[in-house]
């Protein structure tokens, strides 16, 4: 990669492709821009590959790119986003089926699925870092030290936005 | 009672605690029952969680991977461009000011404060020798038979007198 070699940069967004546009789509909950901030991810990749020290993990490095990328994304995008949050975002429910739950709801197949959308959507309202954080942990399975790579800042930093992105969620679950 | 390890929890329900922190928050959780439910909540939590993420509308990677093949190349492009010509446009300008600077600073003596036409027309009259002659020049469009020019100065003695 460091010679620039075609072949492996082509076999690295084999291997990679799923896991960003994933991670990219589970932090922008938009199917065209995780398209896109994945794919420049990789042109980044591509264009830094010469700055590679491998002081740290080659999949650390690109989760950095890629999550600063969305990070970036979502600060320029911020009140755009907000005006337009019912019609930009993928979500596939209708917006009535994203309102409170009625009081009475049996806890059945019914009640735990809207649980989980209610549960995606608290994540979708977490604090950007906050929510990094919770993805790279729930849906890459990354280490503390490995997330405090990727997003610039110490293990401790990170153990905090868990615990509060944690107990926020958890408020959202006993809600119910 | 030692402070709650809140931070602690979820490094600790992964296991990637040190040993002595490992052994510091197992033993705060024998003897805090709100940590210990705290602790069984977030694993409960981080369960539900991985569920809840949910999958990204499907993509066809060959088209995927093709595009991004083209935004390489076109992004390559986009260097070529800048990289290649910059120099060229850079050292043109700076050769361009260079010459403009010379001939200001050649030209200051003889031309500064002064119609730059007004004086390209002076220089031009010295050398033929016309402007002293002016009236004669002021007539010339009327002349078209060529003997009169050709005899200019028997036709400006000819004015004066």
């Amino acid at each position: 990669m460091a010679k620039r070699d075609e072949a492996a940069f082509d076999l690295l967004v084999a291997r990679y492709q799923e896991r960003a546009y994933r991670l990219a789509w589970s932090m922008l909950r938009n199917a065209e821009d995780a398209r896109d901030l994945s794919q420049e991810a990789f042109i980044r990749l591509y264009e830094a590959a010469g700055s590679f020290r491998g002081r740290s993990k080659f999949s650390t490095w690109f989760y950095r790119i890629l999550v600063n990328l969305c990070l970036d994304h979502k600060r320029k995008n911020r009140w755009w986003k907000l005006w337009v949050r019912d019609e930009g975002d993928d979500r596939t429910d209708p917006i009535l089926e994203r309102q409170p739950a009625p009081v009475i709801d049996p806890v059945d197949k019914l009640g735990r699925e809207r649980t989980m959308k209610d549960l995606g959507a608290a994540v979708d309202r977490l604090a950007p870092r906050q929510r990094a954080a919770v993805l790279l942990r729930v849906q890459e399975d990354l280490a503390t030290y490995e997330i405090a790579q990727v997003l610039k800042c110490s293990e401790a930093t990170v153990r905090v936005h868990l615990h509060r992105a944690l107990t926020t969620l958890k408020k959202t679950v006993e809600k119910r | 009672m030692a402070k709650h390890p809140d931070t602690d929890l979820v490094p600790y329900l992964r296991g990637e605690l040190p040993p002595a922190d490992r052994e510091r928050v197992a033993r705060h959780l024998e003897e805090c029952p709100d940590c210990r439910q705290d602790t069984e909540r977030l694993r409960d939590l981080l369960g539900q969680l991985s569920r809840s993420i949910g999958e990204p509308p499907g993509v066809n990677w060959a088209h995927y991977r093709a595009e991004l093949r083209g935004k390489l190349e076109a992004r390559r492009g986009q260097r070529v461009w800048w990289w290649r010509p910059a120099p060229l446009v850079l050292s043109a300008s700076v050769a361009g000011a260079l010459l403009l600077l010379v001939a200001v600073w050649s030209g200051r003596e003889t031309l500064t404060g002064a119609d730059p036409f007004t004086l390209e027309e002076a220089s031009i009259g010295r050398q033929l020798g016309l402007l002293q002659e002016y009236q004669v020049v002021e007539r010339l469009d009327l002349l078209e038979d060529l003997d009169l020019i050709r005899d200019l100065d028997g036709l400006a003695s000819g004015l004066q007198s």
